[in-house]
């Protein structure tokens, strides 16, 4: 991986959930730099640590406020964010300003190569390749990153 | 339809005629509303049965981090894999539109880049060959457990540390039934390990379950399974 560590902040209510997430970042060599488990945390969070990556669960502690943390985090801090979450079709068509989703149930796998595609985007700005399997991108990122015909295609 | 437009155009309809349409309006209010709040409970238990399936994932992953006994590990591997496999389902049953047929070949796409990017194993090939089968959701998961048992003991019996090769998975339909292979160019039929009979215990299982056949053979070099599925109901 590239010398920087992805900072990476993780915004999940299941604190089991979380935690083997933090492992998993860890053996990919990036950086937690904090757990959030509501949308007040995680703005606040977000604000203060200025993370490279935000991964956001739809439902959390105070209901299901991942969309409206998603926009804030995105508007207020500049950050990216990637849903996890079990409600894919849920989101609103814009993806509330993140990069894409990763359905839940996720495979360790899948978020494996899904964050280390994001860290190559992210460092690049622009995708090494498709998106890997389990990681959908929204039409904004993929345009940006240079897979706009992909958002076309749908 | 014809009756009633003509009724209108006499002047005003009959009372009974009156109190009909209202009824019949409040009734289609009713059963709209009923729809949508079944809709949302359908939402809701999809949800729960989604993260439930992601937070039995992490337990298993969070306890495999810390037991050093390999037999052990091992065994959390295999349950994780069984468990990953039953996952993929839901993600998948819930994605497309139509929530009561299962897409055969979408599954087995997703399950052997998991399977294969888990096993770090970049000298075994997979070469698919998949005919787009529906099967019904209620044999969604029993299959997929199968299609996962098979594929995994390929994975880690027909290719010994240094010796490479090719698993080969094709799906095919003819009128009566599916054809599912899953073949190898591996060392062969060796006896099996204690690990590898509880999965080949599972395939026997649940093909019974299934109504479905399946036959084992050697591949020369290899293995080949082939598991017929009758396309309704019984064999």
């Amino acid at each position: 991986m590239s010398a920087q560590p992805l900072e990476v902040l993780i915004v999940e209510d299941e604190v089991l959930l979380a935690t083997e997430l933090e492992y998993l970042l860890q053996e990919l060599g990036c950086h937690t730099v904090g757990m959030a488990m509501n949308s007040e945390e995680a703005v606040a969070m977000a604000e203060a640590l200025n993370p490279d990556l935000a991964l956001v669960d739809v439902h959390l502690e105070d209901g299901p406020t991942g969309v409206d943390a998603a926009r804030r985090i995105k508007a207020d801090c500049g950050g990216v964010v990637l849903f996890m979450t079990a409600n894919v079709k849920r989101l609103p068509e814009d993806f509330a300003g993140a990069c894409g989703v990763i359905g839940k149930p996720y495979s360790e796998h899948g978020v494996k190569t899904a964050i280390t595609f994001l860290g190559a985007c992210l460092r690049e700005g622009s995708a090494p390749g498709l998106p890997p399997v389990g990681l959908q991108l929204s039409p904004a990122y993929a345009a940006r990153w240079g897979l706009g015909d992909l958002a076309r295609a749908g | 339809m014809q009756d009633l437009t003509e009724s209108q155009r006499a002047g005003d309809p009959p009372p009974a005629q009156v109190d009909l349409e209202a009824l019949v309006a409040e009734r289609t209010r009713d059963l709209t509303k009923a729809l949508e709040q079944k809709t949302a409970l359908l939402h809701e238990v999809d949800h729960r049965v989604k993260n439930n399936l992601q937070l039995i994932s992490s337990l298993l992953l969070l306890q495999n981090r810390r037991v050093t006994d390999p037999a052990v590990k091992a065994s959390l591997r295999g349950i994780l894999e069984r468990v990953s496999a039953i996952a993929t389902v839901h993600r998948r049953l819930f994605q497309s539109d139509d929530v009561e047929r299962f897409d055969v070949s979408a599954f087995v796409r997703d399950l052997v880049s998991d399977m294969m990017g888990t096993s770090g194993r970049e000298d075994i090939r997979v070469r698919l060959d998949l005919e787009r089968v529906d099967v019904a959701a209620a044999k969604a998961a029993p299959l997929a457990l199968v299609i996962s048992e098979l594929f995994s003991n390929a994975l880690r019996h027909a290719f010994p540390p240094g010796h490479g090769g090719e698993i080969f998975v094709g799906i095919s339909r003819d009128d009566t039934e599916f054809r599912i292979e899953i073949a190898d160019n591996g060392v062969g039929l060796a006896q099996p390990t204690t690990a590898s009979g509880f999965g080949l215990t599972i395939v026997q299982l649940l093909c019974q379950q299934l109504k479905a056949r399946n036959e084992t053979s050697s591949a020369d070099p290899g293995v080949r399974v082939v598991i017929h599925l009758p396309v309704n109901g019984a064999h």
